[in-house]
Order: structure tokens, then C-alpha cells, then sequence
């Protein structure tokens, strides 16, 4: 496990990035935030690209950054900007561990290709200046699926393989970290769930911590196993994925006023459930397969979107690249483990959700999950009844009239009903 | 057959000051051009002005300042000689630096405006693959702005070859040594030698079309064609 330690302060032109978090870093994080939150600042400070902000910055107690903060108590809006601006160059020559020996690499937004080499020797741009590399250049072509573009000019590839070659450069510096700064942005639907598939191999295979910058939950929920959630320069929420992601739910419901958080965030139970194999098959034939709850409760969803049709076999890495990686990755067991059971990441919107007091099941609805209302929080005519089912909380939105109507209570036992449609994944 | 020679020598001392110049000029005028693309403060273009001064003054200005400088009367020209022993006005170390002031301009932009084009973003890109400064100058920057660099040598050498006026001033007209074609084909025109006169800009005429010409050959890419 690595650990970031961040204590920074960088003065941006609207607000002050403010940052005070020591980050565990465990599998794929993600900083979510809206656009222009700082959160591309982070990672470039991160990186070592920025050097106007101060404080201290360290990774796995190794000081990468250290200058002292010019007074912790001074209030945004009077930061003084051309004196800090000023201190910052002299105390940053405290210590300023530069960008090319922090051994971080950064996958940019516009994947930053060197246009005058190929994609094989872009590669080995990176594969050289790796100081003790264990990866094989080809293992990685092979991985990252570039073997037909390996001699190809990087000017004719289209943005997702662009993208692929930016992210195998990457990996090729066998980085301690890797950083990822909305790397799905300018690709279409496709390459994005091509990329983040990819993305979740590399992470299981090479076992890279990485820290990964989007404006899209849709984006993180499939892939962050953390998330940080960023506003105005500050950490607001910062926690294991769907806890974050719930504790969201409340939070864009009491700010119904804010016009971007009510279009990005959308009240959502996200989960991530293991899927059953032995009853699929015998579900299969009605196009819906099976995932289960902790307590034995079923919920059927359309099978198109499982990831076995996603991850073809001859994706699965090679004999000699699972060599190099099981040496270095401590968990072998865990990821055998992790191959037998399939888990799924879903999420159902809460306005997809209805509920009722009785069982039916004379419906066409196929998901029924009995379940105990834990909250009810009532903003202006929207109604948010959080539901707790085998330790998992749901989230169902209602409107008042139905929360007069059924009288519901906390405490009470109430019926959950939702389509199998209504079970969503990032991945089309 | 000794005129010949003197206007064989005049060619070589030609060339030996335009592939002196041009090499100072590329060593000085990269750094230059790379501090100015790079800098963010108001003084950039006061420097950017002294930088572009030779491509607007009289040669002669120039030249007439240089010729005071280096006199043993004045600082630099004091300085000189007693470094070296020997005057600075009218030698030829004196043309090398006239000419290196004359053509920086020529070098110098050229340079800065494909610095500037490149930005930093690659560089960035190198550096989080473990490229410092000096790697990435030569890895990433010098292939990508190769063809600015042959324009700024090309031009800082053929602007060096055609300059006249600073010469005049600073070098005066000793033989092997600060007699350039530009001042020989001046003096076959006093003397109302005509025929040497054309063979001299002629030459100069053919030679320099020659040049840009190969410039632009290696600096032209066909248009790629979107398919």
C-alpha cells in the first residue's frame, strides 16, 4: 500500500486550492469534482508540473515537495497573491524533487504523443528512461492491444488509440503512481469503455496505484475503488467509492439550487454485487442474468451489459507478462480468487426505484427487495427514503404526495421495485 | 592570374566568416531564443527589440558604433588588446563579432517562434516519462523543430555572406582577412572592372538563389491529403 500525504496550498484565479489529506493508496483512485475545481491543479502538483503551489507533499514518506506554508490562517480571498507568488520561488527551493525523478507518470487529457517518433518508439521513449524496467516492450504492445499499430505514425491513429499508446507509454515508465488526468474526455463511447476496461486489467495485472482525475461519476464509478471528491479547491468527501458516491445523493439534494451538481450527479444506488454463475445460464435464455445480495435477495438485470462479453479471452494476458507481474505483486491469491468470483458494478437512479408496502408479484417488474426505510429526507416536493437491504442502502425518490399517501415512516418494511433495465453499468 | 586569387581569397575569407558566424550564432542564439520564448515578463521585449535592431538600422550605424567600441580609445577595444596584444578594429575577430550582431536576428527569431509554437506541453510529457531539461531539449525539441533550425543557419549564413556595411566600417579591406566578395566586387566596380564586377555578383546571385532554395526544398512537405 502507498501513501500520498498531501498539505498544499495553490492559489488558482477564482478560489484557493486547499488541500490537507493523506490518501491510502489502494488499487485505482478517483478525484471527481466540476470542471475547474482544481482537481487537474492536484494532479500537476502531484506530478511536479506546478510550482506555484506550496506545502508539503510526500509519497511513501520520500519528501518530494517542501516548503513552508506562508501563514496557514490567512483567508482566500486575501492571500496575497504576488508576494506568495514571489515566496513560493524561494521557498520552493527547499526541496522541489523535479517531475523527471519523481517516477509519476501522467496520462494527459490531449495524450501529448511525440509526433516525430511511431508508436513503437514512443514507447521505448519511455521504456528507456525506466531505470530497472522488469515489463517487455512487447508484452506491453500485446496488452495494450497495439501490436497492428506498433509502426504506425502516432499523427494517423484515431483518439482511442491514441490514448491506448499514451497510457502503454505510460505504464512502460513503470511508474509508482500513476496518473491519469481525464483520460476518457475526447473519446467516444466505445473507446471510453475499451480504455477503462483496459484500465481495470492493467491495474489488476500490474498493480499500480493510480490516481485518476474525471468530471464523470459514470466514468469513476466503473473503475475508482476510492474516490476524493473535490469543490472549490477543497476535499469534501473522500472515502471508499460507493459510500462516497451515497453520501453525494444527499448533498445534490440539498443544493437543488446549484444547477451543475443537479446535472452531473444523479441520485443513484451504485453497487457492486457478485453475479451468479451457476443460474445464469438458465437465465440467459430470457436475456437476463443474476446478481446477488448478501442476505440471498436476487436482482435480475439484461446480461448484454456483464463484462464476460466485454473482456474477450484473448485479452487475458500473456504467459511471461503474468510472470513478471505475479513476481511483483504480493496478492497472486487474491487475484486467483478474484477470476473465480465475478463481481458487477451497477447502479439503479433513485428515480428509478418504486416503492411499496405490500409484496406483488403479479408484475412485470422483476426486481422485488424487501428492505427497512433508514431516512427520509424531503427537499421542497422531491422525496429521498433511503432503504437498508442486506447492509446495502438503497436509494428510492419519491414525490410528496406518494410519501403522504403510503405514510412512511424510518423503521418501517417496505417492497423496492425496479425493471431490469433500470440496472445500469457504464459499459454499453 | 594574382587578381584571380584575390578574389579567390576574398571568397574564402567569405566563407570562413559566414561558417564562423553562423556556428556562434547557433551556439548563442539558441539559448537566446529559448530564454525569450520561455520568458513572461515585460523586459522580453526590450530584449526582443535589441534582437530585431539589425533588421531595421543602417549597417552603417551599426557599424560606426562598432568602429568607436573597438578602438583602443573605448572600453571593449582597450580590454581586447590587452588580452590578446593586438588592435581590435580592422581585424578579422572584429568582423566575426560585427557580423554575429548583424545576423542575430536572423537566427534568433526564427528559433523563438518554433519554440514558442512547441509550447511546453511535450516537454511535460518527457519529463513524467523521466526526461530532464537537457534530454528533452535534444530528444523532443531539436527533431521537432529541426526544419527551424536549418532556416535560422541558412539565413544567419546568407545574411552574414551579403553584408557589406558593417565590414566596410569595422574591417577595412586587408586581404585574406577582412576582404569579403561583397567589398572586392565594390572595389572591381570603382575601378570600372566590369567584367570581374559581374563575375562576382553574379555568382553571389546564383550562389544565394541556390541556398534559399535548398531551404525551402528541405523545409517543403507535401500536403498530407485527408482521406
Amino acid at each position: 500500500m502507498s501513501t500520498l500525504t498531501l498539505n498544499l496550498i495553490c492559489k488558482l484565479d477564482n478560489f484557493t486550492l486547499k488541500i490537507n489529506q493523506s490518501l491510502d493508496l489502494n488499487g485505482i483512485t478517483g478525484i471527481y469534482g466540476h470542471s475547474g475545481c482544481g482537481k487537474s491543479t492536484l494532479l500537476r502538483i502531484i506530478a511536479g508540473l506546478n510550482n506555484h503551489a506550496v506545502g508539503q507533499l510526500s509519497f511513501n514518506s520520500v519528501t518530494l515537495q517542501n516548503s513552508t506554508l506562508p501563514n496557514n490562517t490567512v483567508p482566500n480571498n486575501t492571500f496575497p497573491h504576488n508576494k506568495s507568488h514571489h515566496d513560493n520561488n524561494l521557498k520552493n527551493k527547499a526541496i522541489f524533487i523535479p517531475p523527471q525523478k519523481r517516477n509519476f507518470s501522467l496520462v494527459f487529457q490531449d495524450n501529448r504523443l511525440f509526433p516525430h517518433l511511431n508508436v513503437r518508439e514512443n514507447l521505448i521513449f519511455a521504456a528507456k528512461r525506466c531505470n530497472n524496467s522488469q515489463l517487455k516492450l512487447d508484452d506491453v504492445i500485446k496488452l495494450t492491444r497495439l501490436s497492428p499499430l506498433a509502426n504506425k505514425p502516432v499523427t494517423t491513429l484515431s483518439g482511442g488509440e491514441q490514448q491506448r499508446v499514451a497510457l502503454a507509454r505510460a505504464i512502460l515508465a513503470e511508474p509508482k503512481l500513476l496518473l491519469l488526468d481525464e483520460p476518457l474526455s475526447a473519446l467516444d463511447q466505445k473507446s471510453k469503455t475499451n480504455i477503462l476496461q483496459l484500465l481495470k486489467q492493467i491495474q489488476k495485472q500490474l498493480n499500480i496505484p493510480m490516481l485518476y482525475v474525471s468530471h464523470s461519476l459514470d466514468e469513476l464509478q466503473q473503475i475508482a475503488d476510492n474516490l476524493m471528491v473535490l469543490s472549490q479547491g477543497e476535499v469534501i468527501n473522500f472515502g471508499a467509492i460507493h459510500q462516497v458516491i451515497h453520501q453525494l445523493n444527499y448533498q445534490s439534494a440539498s443544493q437543488t439550487n446549484n444547477q451543475a451538481d443537479n446535472q452531473a450527479n444523479y441520485q443513484q444506488t451504485s453497487l457492486s454485487l457478485p453475479i451468479k454463475m451457476d443460474k445464469e445460464h438458465a437465465l440467459n435464455n430470457h436475456g437476463l442474468a443474476t446478481l446477488c445480495m448478501d442476505d440471498g435477495q436476487e436482482i435480475y438485470l439484461p446480461s448484454q451489459i456483464m463484462p464476460s462479453q466485454i473482456i474477450p479471452s484473448q485479452l487475458l494476458p500473456s504467459k511471461s507478462l503474468h510472470e513478471t507481474i505475479n513476481n511483483k505483486a504480493d496478492n497472486k491469491v487474491e487475484n486467483e480468487a478474484e477470476n473465480t468470483k465475478l463481481t458487477l458494478r451497477c447502479f439503479i437512479l433513485a428515480s428509478d426505484i418504486s416503492l411499496c408496502k405490500t409484496a406483488s408479484n403479479n408484475s412485470s417488474i422483476v426486481n422485488h427487495l424487501v428492505g427497512v426505510i433508514s431516512k427520509i429526507r424531503i427537499t421542497d416536493h422531491n422525496v429521498l427514503v433511503t432503504i437498508n437491504c442486506a447492509e446495502q442502502e438503497f436509494f428510492a425518490s419519491i414525490s410528496s404526495f406518494s410519501l403522504d399517501r403510503l405514510a412512511l415512516k424510518p423503521e418501517q418494511t417496505i417492497y423496492m421495485q425496479f425493471k431490469a433495465s433500470a440496472v445500469r453499468t457504464f459499459i454499453y | 592570374m594574382p587578381t584571380m586569387d584575390a578574389d579567390l581569397l576574398a571568397l574564402l575569407t567569405t566563407l570562413k566568416v559566414a561558417g564562423l558566424t553562423t556556428l556562434i550564432l547557433l551556439i548563442i542564439g539558441t539559448p537566446l531564443a529559448w530564454f525569450l520564448a520561455k520568458m513572461n515578463s515585460r523586459f522580453k521585449v526590450i530584449i526582443e527589440a535589441i534582437v530585431a535592431l539589425p533588421l531595421i538600422l543602417p549597417p552603417t550605424v551599426l557599424g560606426f558604433y562598432l568602429l568607436l567600441a573597438f578602438s583602443p580609445q573605448y572600453l571593449p577595444g582597450q580590454l581586447w588588446q590587452q588580452a590578446t596584444g593586438q588592435q581590435l578594429a580592422f581585424s578579422f575577430s572584429a568582423i566575426i563579432i560585427g557580423s554575429v550582431l548583424y545576423s542575430l536576428p536572423f537566427v534568433v527569431q526564427p528559433l523563438q517562434k518554433a519554440f514558442e509554437q512547441l509550447g511546453d506541453n511535450l516537454l511535460e510529457a518527457g519529463a513524467v516519462l523521466g526526461a530532464g531539461p537537457i534530454d528533452g531539449f535534444f530528444h523532443i525539441v531539436l527533431p521537432l523543430t529541426k526544419a527551424s533550425f536549418i532556416t535560422a543557419a541558412s539565413l544567419g549564413f546568407a545574411h552574414t555572406v551579403g553584408e557589406f556595411g558593417v565590414v566596410l566600417m569595422i574591417g577595412g579591406n586587408i586581404p585574406g582577412e577582412t576582404r569579403v566578395l561583397s567589398i572586392a566586387l565594390f572595389d572591381h566596380v570603382e575601378a570600372f572592372n566590369y567584367t570581374k564586377a559581374h563575375l562576382l555578383a553574379g555568382g553571389l546571385l546564383i550562389g544565394s538563389m541556390i541556398l534559399l532554395a535548398l531551404i525551402y526544398l528541405i523545409n517543403y512537405t507535401p500536403k498530407q491529403v485527408r482521406r
